[in-house]
């Protein structure tokens, strides 16, 4: 069902050498799950490459953000299989994962609502998981520091969540979840509660971290973005892969007539 | 004025600091022995298994509706009279801090409740584990919420300290009666006794005041959060400086 994403050489990216291998990060196969007998994902099998970038797409309430939560088993699937850098964490709605704990360790997770702990600074947000995770203090503290630069807020370091603007706290937020070097980071519409200028800063953070080669997987509905970096696009509808292939194929030349109507509904003029 | 106060108040002045002691005594007792046991009749009730929920629901409900002068009554004369003598100290507290606890688990169970989800699942999504979400992210979080609350009880808890007049537990209220039956001076020693009860509890309640806008405004209070913000302050000198966007610095 799933064709690996072995496509994206020829996308933005084609001044970097092809990383050698398509070794799958995340690895979804028949994966099924619903709510109160609602099927909200119906056989769905996805895969992110290492250094990929795969953008979900699709209209809200069709399963995307449950696939992506199935990830790191912030939902338990009902049926399927998910593999996370090499390891089954979940079969058939069993939990296989010994180590839950590890598995969230080795997938990032930026939400929709940043969901920064608002009783600590910024730099502390970004201390918390680092040292249970055993990081001594020191380190711990030097690399949050140094994300914060990174993602451009280091001046607002010892700020609380609430004196920060929707752009910076997302942008903690990330610098958060890149704390713990995970394999992959997982994107749940990380600009759907900010404005237009947050939005901007927040991409930019995205694209430095899609070229310095991140894996990341992207609930988006930031067409024109995930057209720009991702390798792969997914078209979720009603719990199903409706369509999915690369970002020009897929955003500009659907195949499915599913995707062209959602496509003009959302306006991607990209 | 000399008209007023003619009682020999020297002569009770060591009384009078025993029973001080005796009064700060029973709040001190009292108050962590209802937070233990408030704190765990609210996670009883915040339970995914329904008999806990009930047993702490039954608990609150009952301990709530009924007057703490008769839960004194019931620790110190009821039990004795069932055969179980508990002393005026354990009885006095034992009844402070079964009433008081039904009041505070209602007010942790609130604050604990009213920590937004998306925290614990942040929390996960870190890999924090269950004992690391709740002492990290949600304990810190309802602490702050719960502490107007905590604090009218605290206060309150004080104040009734002098129901344990009823069973003479030798505290500032039981002390102002025997000055009272010595001298026949009611008005004057039960204003001194009040004047202490207010200078006990005003400035215990401005300091809670000030403790609440501490934790509000996000103060690092424990020494390790002081450390860890102050180490954060020296190695982000640069950055708070020049307040300028410093993306660039280390791409």
């Amino acid at each position: 069902m799933t064709e690996p994403v072995t496509t994206a050489q020829t996308t933005a990216k084609t001044t970097e050498p092809a990383p050698p291998t398509t070794e799958a990060v995340v690895r979804i196969e028949g994966l099924c799950k619903s709510f109160d007998g609602r099927l909200v994902l119906d056989h769905v099998n996805l895969e992110v490459d290492r250094g990929r970038i795969v953008s979900v797409i699709g209209q809200s309430g069709g399963g995307k953000t449950t696939l992506m939560r199935c990830v790191n088993l912030l939902e338990r699937p009902d049926q399927g299989t998910i593999e996370v850098a090499g390891k089954v964490v979940h079969q058939d709605g069993r939990m296989v994962c010994r180590d839950l704990p590890g598995l969230r360790r080795t997938v990032g997770m930026v939400f929709q609502r940043f969901n920064l702990f608002p009783h600590i600074t910024a730099v502390e947000n970004v201390v918390l998981a680092q040292r249970k995770a055993g990081v001594a203090e020191p380190e711990a503290l030097e690399r949050a520091v140094a994300l914060l630069r990174r993602v451009g807020v280091a001046h607002r370091a010892l700020a609380l969540p609430d004196q920060l603007s929707g752009g910076e706290q997302q942008r903690v937020a990330i610098a958060r979840a890149l704390a713990l070097r995970p394999e992959v980071l997982l994107f749940d519409e990380p600009t759907s509660s900010l404005d237009p200028e947050a939005t901007r800063e927040v991409l930019s953070v995205m694209r430095e971290l899609a070229e310095e080669g991140m894996t990341m997987l992207l609930v988006t509905h930031e067409l024109p973005f995930a057209r720009e970096v991702s390798d792969h696009v997914v078209f979720v509808d009603g719990g199903r892969i409706v369509e999915e292939g690369r970002p020009q194929d897929v955003l500009e030349t659907p195949a499915q007539a599913r995707t062209r109507e959602f496509l003009a509904t959302y306006g991607a003029t990209s | 004025m000399s008209g007023l106060f003619q009682v020999p108040w020297s002569d009770y002045q060591s009384d009078l600091i025993d029973a001080l002691w005796r009064t700060v005594s029973y709040t001190v007792v009292s108050f962590v022995g209802a937070v233990l046991l408030g704190l765990a009749v609210a996670l009883l009730r915040l339970s995914k298994a329904w008999p806990a929920r009930a047993v702490a629901a039954l608990y609150t409900e009952v301990f709530k509706n009924i007057p703490l002068l008769a839960i004194i009554f019931l620790a110190y004369f009821g039990l004795a009279s069932a055969g179980l003598r508990l002393d005026v100290f354990t009885a006095g507290c034992l009844s402070l801090v079964v009433f008081y606890a039904a009041y505070l688990s209602e007010i942790f169970r609130s604050a604990i409740s009213g920590v937004h989800a998306g925290q614990t699942e942040a929390g996960e999504a870190l890999g924090l584990g269950k004992a690391g979400i709740f002492g990290h992210v949600i304990l810190p979080q309802a602490v702050r919420l719960a502490l107007p609350g905590t604090n009218t009880m605290l206060v309150d808890l004080l104040k009734s300290t002098s129901l344990l007049v009823t069973i003479s537990a030798a505290e500032l209220m039981s002390e102002g009666r025997l000055i009272t039956s010595a001298t026949f001076r009611a008005l004057e020693v039960y204003l001194v006794i009040s004047a202490v009860y207010f200078a006990l509890c005003y400035p215990l309640s401005q300091l809670l005041l000030l403790l609440e806008r501490k934790v509000r405004a996000g103060v690092p209070l424990s020494p390790w959060r002081r450390r860890r913000v102050r180490a954060a302050h020296v190695l982000l000198a640069a950055d708070l400086g020049a307040g300028a966007d410093r993306k660039e610095a280390t791409v």
